[in-house]
């Protein structure tokens, strides 16, 4: 008798429960950091989000959405960590470049792919390629695109006009890049030191990728810096920095004007080309952006970084958590949002060639500016992604202390790639 | 500890000592989590990790869930006595022993040695040998091979340590390494009670074997002392039916004869219907002799209700011998058995034989009463009688019929000989339980 009670109270109990737990509102929380991936300054960190929420429970009723404001990007990736290790992550959330291996590898992130292939309002195809392949791992897609920026080569216009050189097109080379930054370094108030350069912060990297060099095999353990490509670049980059007549170059030098190049992302470009910081940053030269120069062997390609969104392996609402993500990642008038709000580039391909495109960055009225959306577009089809392999930073920064020796002319060239080569592979190997 | 040293208080103290190695396990878990939360260090550990770690609340959770759940199929299984429930049973604990393993992130496998010693508890010998071995060593194989399934899945211990300082860690891992030894020798020590056990049974049991043996062996001599005190009764009671029924007939033929012998000159018609009397006396004896041979069973009692069989015994004997009976029925019992029956018709006979045989008497009178309780008949006759009574076989056998029923007989000479026979009715089973125990 008393055990059917119990049985019967157990079974009302969990009626209540379940009920109770069926009328709650559903929540889902989104991992967001305040500011932007591209580290340039941005007026209202959570101004695309708000939005994108409010539209997001408009046209879900009875799903709230949340978020926990105020974590800056560099505890970003430490307060996300926490988050999972107190089994309290967000059901979606932004994946830093750097973290995005770490949570494929721990299984933290979702496969996306069965939602990808049941979803018929979903297509892949609207994404750039280095957007959508950015997500992806061992060719599985863990998260999607939802802002990019890439590398452009910032023009100092009036230094140019100064010198008498057209402005360069989008389809230069190295050879107009060297030609340029010859005619243009000198000494301009005749005090026997060159005081205007041709360029600011080109590096190696900058000049491997626009020569189509691959670094290294996608899954990290080896690496291709003894390619033909690569010492080319280390070439023309010695040839480059040989211009200057070992003058060291100041980010100083740029903001004054007495410089004619500098490679800057588009999110820097998209900050302070507008009022009013063009007034504040750069106030004594006008400026405007173009392609990267192209390689002997390349093209006029440089590397989008991509910020990522991805949805947590263990969360309970896993539908809206798609949903919410092609909120973010896939909707055109957040895509929309994130061109007129906020520093970087849509990562969807009709949305840069949208009308609005065209008046949001033809902010000056004369026919000066030299980028259009479709030369964006081109630049962003044409564009590598970054790797983001465990080790790749650790290596680069070896890499590049060692090419930095190269280029300076501390090791001599013959054979030292072939060495570089071999000591960064045997370092990849753990 | 004598308690403990038993077999069942070593297995509990194998349940209680992993219970705790788990708890701790949990616990040094759940703290270090929190310890790498707040040393703002967490994503570094999830590098270590290689998986994403449960929440603290959730292992502890889980921890307790399934290790209660261990804990009640272990005792439903050793409590069992269905065999495929049994097999299911320990599917079922190997399973949760498995998610138990997975939990603690495979930092423990001392679990495994409980399902062995749960197995090895329910062993039965028979041919399950092969099972107890095969089943051992596939657990083995789950605890060795789980880290190869799991791999990509787990956090090992060492992730956990790596958070710590390296004399901490190296301290923490020589722990947990006691933790597991220990449990290995608790095992150890519980299969050799099992053993142990298992051997003292063993050796409870041949001794027991050997009582039921010599128990079996006197049995069997009883037997055999039964089955000849069996034949001296039958053959007794052979001897008391051929002297009963021929012995009767006879004598009342030699009766018969005698008066023939006498009358035939005298009055041959008489001799004649006499002859006649003394044919169907013979006739009658025959078929008593048959029915003996046949069935030891008087065949007037057969055909007749027994009454009526004693009056045409008595009717038929006092023709043929020319005596005269006469009977005074008092009272008579209702439900005599067959056995009683059987009696009363004997000893009526035997004493009517007597009667005419030893004492030459003319007149004999029966009289039956008594109660519920006891039956009584008394025969007299008013022939010599005698001084002294010659224990013949007629009297012995009387007796000892008598005493069967734990009847009694008395006899006497007064004018005549008289002949008092008692038979216990109903209460005849006390009295037997009585005499029993007496």
């Amino acid at each position: 008798m008393s055990k059917k009670i119990l049985i019967a109270s157990v079974v009302v109990i969990a009626i209540i429960f379940l009920s109770w737990q069926m009328s709650r509102p559903v929540t889902l929380t989104i991992g967001i950091f305040a500011g932007n991936n591209w580290d340039v300054p941005q007026g209202e960190p959570y101004a695309i989000i708000d939005e994108v929420i409010k539209n997001f429970e408009a046209e879900n009723p009875g799903v709230k959405v949340k978020y926990i404001s105020g974590i800056k990007k560099e505890d970003y990736s430490e307060w996300l960590a926490e988050k999972f290790i107190d089994g309290e992550e967000p059901d979606v959330f932004f994946v830093l470049a750097e973290d995005f291996n770490l949570y494929v590898s721990i299984g933290a992130l979702m496969n996306l792919e069965d939602f990808i292939a049941d979803d018929k309002n979903f297509s892949a195809d609207v994404y750039y390629p280095a957007a959508f392949n950015f997500g992806k791992y061992e060719n599985i897609s863990y998260a999607l695109p939802a802002e990019s920026t890439l590398t452009f080569m910032f023009v100092n216009k009036t230094l140019l006009a100064k010198e008498n050189i057209a402005l360069p097109k989008n389809d230069w080379t190295w050879k107009d890049f060297l030609d340029i930054c010859r005619k243009v370094t000198r000494d301009t108030n005749g005090d026997g030191v060159p005081d205007q350069f041709g360029c600011y912060d080109y590096s190696w990297l900058h000049a491997a990728i626009s020569n189509g060099v691959k670094f290294f095999r996608d899954d990290g353990k080896t690496s291709y810096f003894a390619d033909s490509h690569m010492e080319e670049a280390i070439k023309f980059i010695m040839e480059l920095r040989g211009v200057n007549g070992g003058f060291e170059v100041s980010p100083k030098d740029f903001d004054v004007g007495r410089v004619a190049f500098r490679p800057f992302t588009f999110a820097e470009y998209r900050t302070y080309k507008p009022y009013p910081w063009r007034i504040k940053k750069y106030t004594s030269f006008e400026w405007d952006c173009i392609k990267m120069p192209a390689g002997k062997s390349g093209g006029n390609i440089s590397v989008m970084d991509t910020l990522l969104v991805g949805m947590s392996s263990r969360t309970g609402n896993k539908d809206l958590a798609w949903a919410l993500m092609k909120k973010i990642c896939y909707d055109e008038m957040t895509q929309q949002l994130i061109l007129k709000k906020s520093q970087a580039l849509p990562v969807r391909r009709d949305v840069i060639i949208s009308a609005e495109a065209q008046e949001i960055f033809s902010w000056e009225e004369s026919d000066t500016a030299t980028i259009t959306p479709a030369d964006i577009s081109d630049a962003m089809d044409e564009a590598i992604m970054p790797f983001k392999f465990k080790n790749y930073n650790a290596a680069m920064l070896y890499a590049d202390s060692e090419l930095n020796k190269i280029i300076k002319g501390v090791v001599p060239l013959n054979n030292a790639l072939n060495k570089l080569q071999k000591e960064i592979n045997a370092r990849l190997q753990y | 500890m004598q308690k403990i040293l038993t077999v069942a208080g070593m297995h509990r103290l194998l349940y209680v000592y992993n219970g705790f190695v788990i708890f701790v396990l949990m616990a040094f878990m759940c703290l270090t989590q929190e310890r790498i939360n707040n040393s703002m260090t967490a994503r570094a550990f999830l590098e270590e990790a290689g998986a994403v770690p449960q929440s603290s609340i959730m292992l502890l959770c889980t921890t307790l869930a399934a290790s209660l759940a261990f804990v009640l199929l272990g005792h439903l299984y050793r409590k069992n006595k269905n065999r495929y429930e049994r097999y299911f049973l320990f599917a079922a604990e190997v399973i949760v022993c498995m998610f138990l393993m997975r939990v603690l992130n495979l930092s423990y496998d001392g679990v495994v040695l409980l399902v062995a010693a749960d197995l090895m508890f329910k062993h039965e010998g028979h041919r399950q040998e092969y099972t107890l071995l095969i089943a051992l060593i596939c657990l083995y194989v789950i605890a060795n091979y789980n880290l190869a399934i799991f791999r990509t899945k787990i956090i090992s211990f060492e992730a956990y340590v790596s958070y710590y300082n390296a004399d901490a860690a190296a301290v923490l891992l020589a722990i947990k390494n006691t933790f597991y030894s220990l449990n290995i020798v608790c095992f150890v020590f519980y299969l050799v009670l099992l053993v142990k056990s298992t051997h003292e049974e063993k050796e409870r049991i041949r001794l027991l074997n050997e009582r039921l043996e010599e128990a079996n062996q006197r049995l069997r001599a009883y037997a055999i002392e039964v089955a000849q005190m069996a034949e001296t009764r039958e053959r007794n009671r052979l001897a008391r039916e051929i002297h009963d029924t021929l012995g009767h007939a006879l004598t009342g033929i030699a009766a018969g004869l005698d008066a023939c012998i006498m009358m035939l000159e005298v009055a041959p018609e008489a001799t004649k219907q006499q002859l006649n009397k003394i044919r169907d006396t013979a006739r009658k004896g025959i078929t008593d002799v048959r029915r003996s041979v046949k069935k030891l069973r008087p065949d007037v009692l057969e055909r007749l209700p027994f009454q009526e069989a004693l009056l045409e015994m008595t009717k038929d004997y006092s023709e043929s011998s020319g005596m005269e009976i006469t009977f005074d029925i008092f009272s008579w019992p209702n439900n005599l058995r067959q056995d009683q029956e059987d009696v009363i018709y004997r000893v009526l006979q035997e004493s009517i034989t007597n009667a005419k045989r030893h004492g030459h008497a003319t007149k004999v009178k029966i009289t039956i009463g008594g109660n519920e309780n006891y039956l009584l008949i008394v025969i007299a006759d008013n022939g010599l009688g005698c001084e002294e009574v010659k224990h013949g076989f007629g009297l012995k056998h009387m007796r000892e019929r008598l005493e069967l029923l734990h009847g009694t007989i008395h006899y006497w000479s007064d004018e005549g000989f008289i002949v008092e026979a008692m038979i216990p009715l109903n209460r005849e089973a006390e009295h037997d339980k009585n005499s029993d125990s007496r």
